[in-house]
């Protein structure tokens, strides 16, 4: 089904939105504001915006790491204040300043994640576990690395998830390296959706630069899903801007990225690849683009204000925060 | 009270919670036909989508409850083997124990991580391991080893109504108990130690097959040495106060777990006694534990488990008799 011009602008803003928050926190790691690490999602925020955007308020999704996964929570609802608080550490972080960049929300179907890669697999097949016995057409959407994809709780949970035709959408930012290794030296084939065969679910590469490819393979998958048929494995072509983490080095193995690589994908900027085809098909015009912008920019000087004059958790919780009652 | 084995405790407690609450289900593999008996003839009750067969996917199950969890099912996921946990260690003790934590408390996980643990089965070091100071080690776990039929049932009911994850290790050694066990309903709170048997000389502090151990040499010896038989029966939380106001009466204090000794939870308990009643010991405490190598299997394995007589020897060192 075709996108109606308010959705259109609504994936561009948030595309605009989660490249916005993630400068934030580049930002302010430099400035020492944010005291955690972070790996920023610039050139890949497509994925998360177009996976994430037209779900519905009860699906699951595990966001990625790339961003912290703020192009994944923005796009289902959540607001940059708690990402940017909790990387500031405060107590209104989306992780109540606990973690320094988790983030949970569970009224959006955003129950958190966890700081070891691969962990995405066995834990969305809980959820998809839990939305398929609920029986109420929820969906998983779960995100993961190229890195990720070489961890065997993938195999794990990709069988079980096809034996028992789980309502999972397994979406793979392939941004051609896992930290500093190139994909081609961690795996033998061309496309990671190639392992969806041996699962017998269908396996789809995508543009990951371009927001409506995501978003229409996504909302395929997703439709399967609601109607029973199972999981889907989608592969999204990206690539990452920045390097891994904010103040490393950007190298692959021990030498530095090929500047041409580089500027090469920096050329698919997702963002301007939407911008340039929603101007040219009048969707947007010129004076809209500078909106959007100024919006997102006053929202993110909102949200790091807020953040800046939150208060920093209270120790005396961390005893509490041990065990649920 | 009426008498029923260890197994069938759990069975019962499996069952009347599975009937009380219809989010709690059980996976793992072979559940179906229940490899040790706690989950056997479930199936044909609740059925397979609630009593889930699995394929060899620890990681995938673990991970799988930690998921469900906190889209709000009571899973257990049935491990079989204690030692087969190592192998879903990141979902068990990155995900699971820390999850709630590091999300600021906003998720729940109310699961049960199950299985059977112990040695005396003669069967090999990665079928053997009482891997409990590990998960005693893990903040964000609970963890409950239950000694007798009374304690496998009422530990098990409250471990699958507890918010946070649960480690539950029955022993196989224990299989074949009979105990009292009420015909009307029961929990078994956690945090709350159980003296097995009292006794004026000696403080012996044990857990699962180890409790039976102590209990037997406790009436060996008796007419010689007096000994008190105290069951954590939950190692988080522990209830040290009920330790040791034992130790503060006897004075001596000799602790009995069947892990690997090195970094054991005896040595945990026996430092926090030192912490907090070391005026009261009137001898070094000393610990019982399986010696610092792999569990050999066949022949070999009674070398490296604890065994009677090394209860009897570290009787004998904190009383200064001679007993054997």
């Amino acid at each position: 089904m075709a996108l109606s011009k308010e959705q259109l602008i609504k994936l561009y803003t948030n595309l605009v939105r989660a490249r916005k928050a993630d400068e934030v926190c580049v930002k302010g790691l430099h400035e020492g504001k944010v005291v955690c690490f972070f790996h920023s999602g610039q050139g890949e925020e497509a994925v998360g915006v177009g996976g994430c955007t037209f779900l519905r308020k009860d699906d699951y999704i595990y966001a990625q790491h790339r961003g912290h996964g703020i192009a994944h929570t923005l796009g289902k609802g959540a607001s940059p204040k708690g990402f940017i608080a909790e990387h500031y550490g405060k107590a209104t972080g989306a992780a109540g300043g606990i973690a320094g960049f988790h983030a949970a929300e569970p009224e959006l179907g955003i129950l958190g994640g966890a700081g070891t890669i691969g962990s995405t697999f066995p834990v969305a097949l809980g959820w998809g576990l839990a939305a398929k016995k609920r029986g109420k057409g929820q969906v998983v959407v779960a995100f993961f690395g190229d890195g990720a994809s070489n961890r065997g709780t993938l195999h794990e949970a990709m069988n079980l998830a096809a034996l028992w035709k789980l309502p999972i959408v397994w979406v793979c930012h392939n941004n051609l390296y896992a930290q500093w290794m190139p994909i081609k030296d961690a795996y033998s084939r061309e496309d990671i959706a190639d392992l969806a065969a041996g699962y017998g679910m269908p396996g789809v590469v995508v543009d990951g630069q371009d927001v409506i490819a995501v978003h229409e393979a996504v909302q395929a998958a997703v439709g399967r899903a609601r109607a029973g048929e199972g999981p889907s494995l989608i592969e999204c072509k990206t690539y990452r801007f920045r390097a891994h983490n904010e103040g490393s080095r950007d190298i692959a193995h021990a030498d530095p990225r090929p500047p041409e690589e580089i500027e090469a994908w920096k050329k698919r900027d997702p963002i301007k690849l939407f911008q340039e085809r929603l101007l040219e098909q009048g969707v947007l015009t010129g004076e809209d683009v500078e909106r959007i912008d100024g919006e997102a920019t006053a929202e993110m000087e909102e949200a790091e204000r807020f953040a800046m004059g939150s208060p920093l958790p209270d120790p005396s919780v961390l005893e509490k925060l041990l065990y649920a009652d | 009270m009426r008498e029923i084995g260890y197994i069938q405790a759990m069975n019962e407690a499996l069952a009347e919670e599975m009937e009380r609450d219809e989010t709690v289900f059980v996976i793992g593999e072979d559940v179906q036909a229940g490899v040790f008996g706690p989950t056997r003839g479930l199936v044909q009750k609740f059925g397979p989508e609630r009593i889930m067969d699995t394929p060899l996917s620890e990681t995938a199950v673990a991970g799988a409850c930690v998921g469900a969890a906190m889209a709000g099912y009571r899973p257990i996921a049935d491990f079989m083997f204690a030692d087969f946990m190592f192998i879903a260690a990141n979902e068990i003790i990155n995900n699971a124990a820390k999850w709630h934590f590091i999300h600021g408390g906003k998720v729940n996980l109310p699961l049960v991580f199950f299985a059977c643990v112990g040695g005396f089965a003669r069967v090999g070091p990665e079928h053997s391991q009482c891997p409990e100071s590990i998960y005693m080690h893990t903040p964000g776990l609970k963890l409950v080893l239950p000694a007798t039929p009374y304690d496998a049932k009422g530990l098990l009911k409250t471990a699958i109504r507890d918010n946070n994850p649960v480690v539950y290790f029955y022993h196989k050694r224990l299989l074949g108990l009979v105990g009292g066990v009420p015909e009307e309903e029961y929990t078994v709170p956690f945090g709350v130690a159980d003296v097995k048997r009292e006794g004026a000389d000696v403080t012996v502090v044990a857990t699962a097959y180890m409790v039976k151990l102590a209990l037997d040499v406790a009436k060996e010896l008796e007419g010689k040495v007096s000994l008190e038989v105290v069951d954590p029966r939950t190692l988080e939380p522990l209830d040290i106060e009920t330790i040791v106001s034992s130790v503060k009466k006897t004075g001596r204090v000799v602790i009995v777990d069947e892990d690997t000794r090195r970094c054991s939870v005896s040595a945990e308990i026996g430092m926090q006694i030192m912490e907090k009643a070391f005026d009261s010991l009137d001898a070094p405490i000393q610990r019982v534990g399986a010696r610092n190598m792999p569990i050999a299997g066949a022949f070999m394995e009674q070398y490296v488990l604890p065994q009677p007589r090394d209860i009897v020897a570290a009787i004998e060192v904190v009383t200064g008799k001679r007993l054997a």
